[in-house]
C-alpha cells in the first residue's frame, strides 16, 4: 500500500454522477432491477459484532444493491468442520444449504455475500468436501447453486458492483492485514486493498510481513493457544512497527485475536473490521474515539 | 525375484496393486496433465551471453573459478600456473597430481609439459590397494576432464571409466577441470536431450557405475547458516575452458 | 533447554515455546530459506515446474507397482542386488545381513531421511557395527545423540556455540566459533572414516526406473564419497522415490532444489546405476538397493495417496508459521516435522492416534500449499486427518459433546436464537474489565482469556437489529 499525504475530498459528498444514475435507472427501469443480495451475517457478526453486519448491509445497499436478510440463517459449520467433524459440519450445512438454496433456486437473489473470508471460503470450496459422495446427491446440487454465486463483501463490491470509490473518511494512518482464507482460499485481495485506498484517509502505510497468519486458526487459538498467541504477538509486533493505530480486516474471528491481544497487551491501537471502516462508522484513531 | 524376507516383494507389489485397482481418484484434486515431453528445461541459458561467458559467470558466482584459452599449449600453460598457485606453500621438489589418464584428457603432449615444470601425473589403476589409496588420499590436486558441461548452472559432469577415476575429481582439495567446448551445452535438457536422439542415455549411465553432477565447491551451511567451502568435497575448482573444435 | 521428544505433545510445545534460543534460530534459518527460495523462483517460470513436477510425480505414483518392477529389472541387469522390504525390522534386518556377511566394522552414511525414518542406525549399532553420519549437520546430531528438527537442515536449532562445544568434547577440537574451522575438523575425522570404512550407506532422493539407477543430492560431496571409496553399497529406499525416466529426475532435482534451499542446483548430483564396472580404478564392488515399504502401502491403501508425492525439499517447513514458533522435535519423535510431517507422522503410523495431534498443530493459513513444487494440498490433507483421528476417537470427549451440541442446537434457528440468549446472559455474569471485556473464561476457554481478552456477546444481535430497522427500511427503499 502507498504512503499518502491527507487528501481533501475532490468531489461533494453524494454527488458522483455514475452511481445516483444507476441507482435512478434501477429504480425507473423496472426491467433492469438491483442485485438482490441475501446476506449471510456468519454467527461471529451476528452476536459479537452486529455493528459489521450493519456496515455491511449499509455499503451494499449505498452501492446499488438490494439487501434481503433470510432470518433462519444460522451458522456455516466452519468451526465443526475445522475441528473433524463432518457429520456435526453436515448438519449445520445442510441447513444453510435448505435457508439460501432455494432462495437461489427461484431467482429471488442474485448472490450471497458475507463480510468474511473465510465462512464464504466454507461454501464455496469446503462444502465440495462435505458433500463429497454418491449418498448425497441432493446436497451436491444444492451446493453447486450456491457456491457459484458466494462472494465475499469487498469482492462482491468491487467485482460485482463495480465500486471503485467509496466515499468514506478516516483520519490517521492505518494498514492492512489480509486474512489467510482471503487471501489464499478465495484470492482476493486488491478488491479491499483497492477500496482501502480510495478512503479519504490520513495515511496508509504497509504492515511488515503482512502475509504471515495472525494466528487465529479456528479451535486452534484453544487447542494450541500457546503457539496461537506466539504467532498474534508477531502480529502485534508488525503493527506497531508500522506506525498505524488501525489495522483494517476482513473477517472478525482475525479481528478477535488480534484485538483480544492488542487489549490484554495494554496497546492503543485496535483491528477494525474494513465494513465499518469502508462505510464511514470508524472515521477516527482509536485514541480519538 | 528379490532377496528379503520371503513374499515382501509379492506382498508389497500386491498391496499397491490393489489399492490403486480399488481406488477411482487417486488425488485430492489431479493436475490432469501427462507426463511432459523432453525437454522440460528449468533454466534456460541466459541469451545475452555466450555458453563460456555464462558458464564462466555462474562458476565464479558459486566460489569457483575460470580460464578461458585458446587450445592445446594453452591450456597446459595455464595448467601449470594453477597447480604452481595452488602448492606454491608446499615444500619445493617434484609435485605429484591425482589425475585421469593423460590419453582421457585430450590436451596434447600434457604429460611432458607438466614434467618440465617437474609436475607429474598419478593416474592410479586400482585404487583398492590401500598403499595406492593412500598415496592418492594424500595429494592436494586433482586434475580430470568432463563428460559434458553446462552454461546455465556452472556445472560439470564427471563419468568414471577406465583411466578416469571417481577420486581425481572428489579427494584432493582442489580441482582442476579441463573444459572442452565441444562439450559445453546450455542446459542439462539439451545435453539429455541429444544424448537421448544419438541413443546414447543409458548406455552412458550403465557404464559409468556413478555418474556426477558438480556445481562448484563443495560446501555447507548447516552451523547457523553460514556458508563453509570444502566440506567433503573440493574447496576450490577451477575450469579451463578451452577450444577443441579447431 | 532440549526438547524430549518422547514426552507428551503438550509438554514439547511448552519446552519449544519458552527456547529463546531455539526460536531465534528458527526465525533466522526459516526466513533465510524463504527468501532464497523466493530468489531462486523467481528466476524461472514456477507455475510450469510445478505442473511438470506435479505431473511427473502424479504418473510415478499411478503406475507405481509397475515402475518398481522395472526399476528391479534395471539395477539387477546393472549388477545390483535389489532387495524388498516391508516393515523398518525387516529393512534393518537386510542392511544388517548384508554387513555381517561381508564382516563390516564400519561404515558411512550419507544423509537419509528413510533410515532416519526406521532407526538404521541402532539396528547397525545394536549388531555391533559403527555407523558414522557425514552429513555435517547429521554427524553434528549424531555426536550430541538427537535426531533432525528439519529435514534439510537437521541442525537449524543449534547454535555455533553449542556445536563448538560439542566438537571439542567429542573431536577434541580447539575452542573457537568460526564455522570455517569447525568444518575443517569434521572433514579431516569423517575423511579418515570414508577411507577406512567397510560399507557406505545412503538413502535415495529418486531412483530412475528405466535406466536403474538411483539418484542422490548432497551439498558436501559426503554422498560421493560415501557411495564411491568403501567397497560395499547399500542404498535404501522408500518405494514412492521412483520416477519413470532420466529426465524425470533431473526436473524433480530442480524442483526440490530451488523451493527447498534456493539454490539453482545442488553441488552434487550422484547417479548411481551399479557397482564398479571392470577396469574402473573405483568404486564398490558391490551395490545393493533396499526398497522399503514401511508404511507406504498403508498411505494408499488409507487413501492418502497425494502424501507420497512428497519431494522431501523442505519448503513447506521454511514457510510455515508453526514450525517457526516450535521447531522440528516438538512434532515428536519422527523423521518428518512441519506441514508435511504433520501428514506423513500419523499416516505411517500402524497407530494415527500416536500422533493425533499433529493435525492439529495449524492454523490451515495455507502458506505451505503455495510453496510446495508438487502442489500437495497440505491444508486439505490437514483437514482430512483431522476428520479421520475424530472418527478414531482421539479427540477429548468433551470437545465432540460440546461440537455435537452446537451443531443440534445451530442446525434449528429457534434453538440458535435460545443459544445466542443464553450466551449473552452467560457472558453479562462472567468476570470483565472496564472496557466491558471478558478477562476470565472457564476451561478449556480459559486458554484464550490467559493472553487474550473476548469482547461480550452483544446486547441487541445483528437479526434484533434488523428486525428493528425492517419496517423502517422497507419504508425507505420505496421512497428512495
Amino acid at each position: 500500500m502507498r504512503r499518502r499525504r491527507k487528501r481533501r475530498r475532490l468531489t461533494p459528498k453524494g454527488a458522483h454522477p455514475e452511481r445516483s444514475e444507476r441507482l435512478t435507472m434501477t429504480r425507473s427501469n423496472s426491467d433492469k432491477q438491483m442485485p438482490r443480495v441475501a446476506f449471510f451475517v456468519t454467527c461471529m457478526v451476528d452476536t459479537l459484532y452486529p455493528n459489521v453486519g450493519m456496515a455491511a448491509v449499509e455499503l451494499l445497499e449505498r452501492h446499488g444493491a438490494e439487501v434481503v436478510f433470510p432470518e433462519d440463517q444460522t451458522c456455516c459449520g466452519q468451526p465443526a468442520f475445522n475441528a473433524g467433524y463432518r457429520d456435526e459440519a453436515r448438519r449445520m450445512a445442510r441447513h444453510f444449504l435448505n435457508v439460501f438454496g432455494p432462495l437461489v433456486n427461484r431467482g429471488e437473489v442474485d448472490a450471497i455475500v458475507a463480510p468474511s473470508g473465510s465462512c464464504v471460503a466454507m461454501v464455496k470450496h469446503f462444502y465440495q468436501v462435505l458433500f463429497e459422495g454418491p449418498d448425497y446427491e441432493k446436497e451436491q446440487r444444492l451446493v453447486d447453486l450456491v457456491s457459484g454465486v458466494s462472494y465475499e463483501l469487498t469482492q462482491y463490491l468491487v467485482d460485482v458492483l463495480g465500486v471503485e470509490d467509496i466515499e468514506a473518511e478516516y483520519h490517521g494512518s492505518l494498514t492492512y492485514h489480509p486474512c489467510c482464507h482471503l487471501l489464499r482460499e478465495l484470492k482476493v485481495d486488491s478488491q479491499p486493498r483497492q477500496l482501502l485506498r480510495s478512503i479519504k484517509s490520513g495515511e496508509i502505510v504497509e504492515l511488515p510481513a503482512e502475509h504471515e497468519c495472525c494466528g487465529f486458526g479456528g479451535l486452534f487459538a484453544i487447542k494450541n493457544a500457546g503457539i496461537s498467541t506466539a504467532m498474534g504477538k508477531r502480529k502485534v509486533e508488525n503493527l506497531l512497527q508500522s506506525g498505524a493505530k488501525t489495522v483494517a480486516v476482513g473477517d472478525v474471528s482475525c479481528m478477535t485475536h488480534i484485538n483480544g491481544l492488542l487489549k490484554k497487551m495494554g496497546h492503543g491501537c485496535r483491528a477494525v473490521h474494513v465494513a465499518e471502516l469502508l462505510n464511514g462508522s470508524v472515521r477516527d484513531t482509536p485514541e480519538a474515539q | 525375484m528379490g532377496n528379503g524376507p520371503a513374499g515382501a516383494r509379492e506382498q508389497i507389489l500386491g498391496r499397491l496393486r490393489e489399492s490403486l485397482a480399488k481406488q477411482g481418484r487417486l488425488f485430492r484434486q489431479s493436475i490432469g496433465l501427462d507426463l511432459p515431453d523432453p525437454p522440460m528445461t528449468v533454466f534456460p541459458s541466459p541469451a545475452d551471453k555466450s555458453l563460456v561467458e555464462s558458464f564462466a559467470t555462474k562458476l565464479v558466482e558459486l566460489s569457483g573459478s575460470c580460464d578461458v584459452v585458446r587450445a592445446g599449449a594453452d591450456v597446459a600453460e595455464r595448467l601449470m600456473q594453477r597447480i604452481r598457485e595452488w602448492t606454491a606453500q608446499s615444500p619445493s621438489g617434484p609435485i605429484e597430481i591425482l589425475s585421469w589418464a593423460p590419453d582421457e584428457l585430450h590436451v596434447p603432449r600434457l604429460e611432458q609439459t607438466l614434467a618440465e615444470g617437474d609436475i607429474s601425473l598419478f593416474a592410479p589403476e586400482d585404487l583398492h590397494d590401500q598403499s595406492i589409496r593412500a598415496r592418492a588420499a594424500s595429494i592436494d590436486v586433482g586434475i580430470t576432464g568432463i563428460e559434458a558441461a553446462f552454461a546455465n548452472t556452472g556445472s560439470i559432469v564427471l563419468s568414471p571409466g577406465a583411466g578416469r577415476s571417481r577420486a581425481a575429481g572428489l579427494l584432493p582439495l582442489n580441482h582442476l577441470v579441463l573444459v572442452p567446448l565441444s562439450r559445453l551445452y546450455p542446459t542439462f535438457e539439451a545435453w539429455l536431450l541429444k544424448l537421448r536422439q544419438e541413443g546414447r542415455l543409458e548406455t552412458l549411465l550403465h557404464e559409468s557405475g556413478q555418474l556426477a553432477v558438480v556445481t562448484g565447491p563443495s560446501k555447507s551451511a548447516d552451523i547457523e547458516l553460514t556458508l563453509t567451502l570444502g566440506v567433503h568435497g573440493p574447496k576450490t575448482i577451477h575450469a579451463i575452458v578451452f577450444d577443441d573444435t579447431e | 533447554m532440549n526438547i524430549d521428544v518422547s514426552a507428551p505433545y503438550q509438554t514439547r510445545v511448552k519446552q519449544a515455546l519458552a527456547d529463546d534460543n531455539l526460536r531465534t534460530a528458527l526465525d533466522r534459518a526459516t526466513s533465510r530459506l524463504s527468501e532464497t527460495r523466493a530468489q531462486a523462483v523467481a528466476a524461472i517460470d514456477l507455475q510450469r515446474m510445478r505442473d511438470e513436477a506435479r505431473a511427473i510425480k502424479e504418473h510415478a505414483i499411478k503406475n507405481l507397482p509397475d515402475l518398481l518392477e522395472e526399476l528391479e529389472r534395471n539395477l539387477i541387469a546393472n549388477g545390483c542386488q535389489v532387495h524388498w522390504a516391508q516393515t523398518a525390522d525387516e529393512a534393518n534386518e537386510i542392511v544388517t545381513d548384508i554387513a555381517r556377511q561381508r564382516d563390516v566394522r564400519r561404515t558411512v552414511k550419507s544423509k537419509s531421511m528413510a533410515t532416519e525414518e526406521i532407526h538404521l542406525n541402532r539396528a547397525l549399532e545394536d549388531a555391533g557395527i559403527k555407523v558414522v553420519e557425514t552429513d555435517l549437520g547429521e554427524y553434528i546430531i549424531q555426536l550430541a545423540g538427537e535426531p533432525p528438527s528439519h529435514i534439510t537442515a537437521p541442525v537449524i536449532h543449534k547454535r555455533a556455540e553449542d556445536i563448538s562445544e560439542l566438537f571439542q568434547r567429542e573431536l577434541g577440537m580447539r575452542p573457537t566459533n568460526d564455522p570455517a574451522e569447525m568444518c575443517a575438523a569434521a572433514r579431516e575425522q569423517l575423511r579418515s572414516e570414508f577411507l577406512a570404512a567397510d560399507m557406505g550407506i545412503s538413502g535415495c532422493n529418486f531412483a530412475i526406473a528405466e535406466t536403474g539407477t538411483i539418484c542422490i543430492i548432497t551439498n558436501e560431496g559426503n554422498g560421493r564419497m560415501a557411495t564411491s571409496m568403501p567397497p560395499v553399497y547399500v542404498a535404501v529406499m522408500g518405494i514412492e522415490k521412483v520416477v519413470p525416466r532420466v529426465e524425470d529426475a533431473f526436473l524433480l532435482w530442480q524442483a526440490v532444489t530451488r523451493s527447498g534451499t534456493g539454490q539453482d542446483v545442488t553441488v552434487y548430483f550422484s547417479m548411481s546405476s551399479g557397482p564398479r564396472r571392470s577396469g574402473h580404478p573405483d568404486g564398490p564392488e558391490e551395490m545393493h538397493v533396499v526398497l522399503v515399504d514401511s508404511g507406504r502401502s498403508r498411505i494408499m491403501e488409507r487413501e492418502y495417496a497425494d502424501a507420497l508425492l512428497c519431494l522431501r525439499c523442505g519448503a513447506c517447513l521454511n514457510s510455515c508459521p508453526v514450525y517457526r514458533e516450535i521447531g522440528g522435535h516438538a512434532y515428536g519423535n519422527t523423521a518428518y516435522s512441519g506441514p508435511i510431517g504433520a501428514v506423513v507422522t500419523p499416516l505411517l503410523a500402524e497407530d494415527p492416534t500416536t500422533a493425533k495431534e499433529l493435525p492439529f498443530a495449524s492454523s490451515l493459513c495455507g502458506v505451505c500449499r503455495e510453496v510446495c513444487p508438487v502442489k500437495i494440498d497440505l491444508p486439505r490433507l490437514l483437514l482430512d486427518l483431522r476428520h479421520d483421528l475424530t472418527q478414531l476417537g482421539s479427540s477429548p470427549k468433551y470437545e465432540g459433546a460440546a461440537i455435537r451440541a452446537y451443531s443440534n442446537t445451530v442446525e434449528k434457528p429457534a434453538r440458535y436464537n435460545r443459544l445466542s440468549k443464553l450466551a449473552r446472559w452467560f457472558s453479562r455474569i462472567l468476570p470483565a474489565n472496564t472496557e466491558g471485556d471478558l478477562t476470565k473464561l472457564p476451561p478449556p476457554l480459559s486458554a484464550w482469556t490467559r493472553s487474550r481478552v473476548l469482547p461480550r456477546i452483544a446486547s441487541r444481535s445483528f437479526r434484533a437489529l434488523w428486525r428493528d430497522g425492517r419496517d423502517t427500511r422497507r419504508g425507505s427503499s420505496d421512497n428512495g
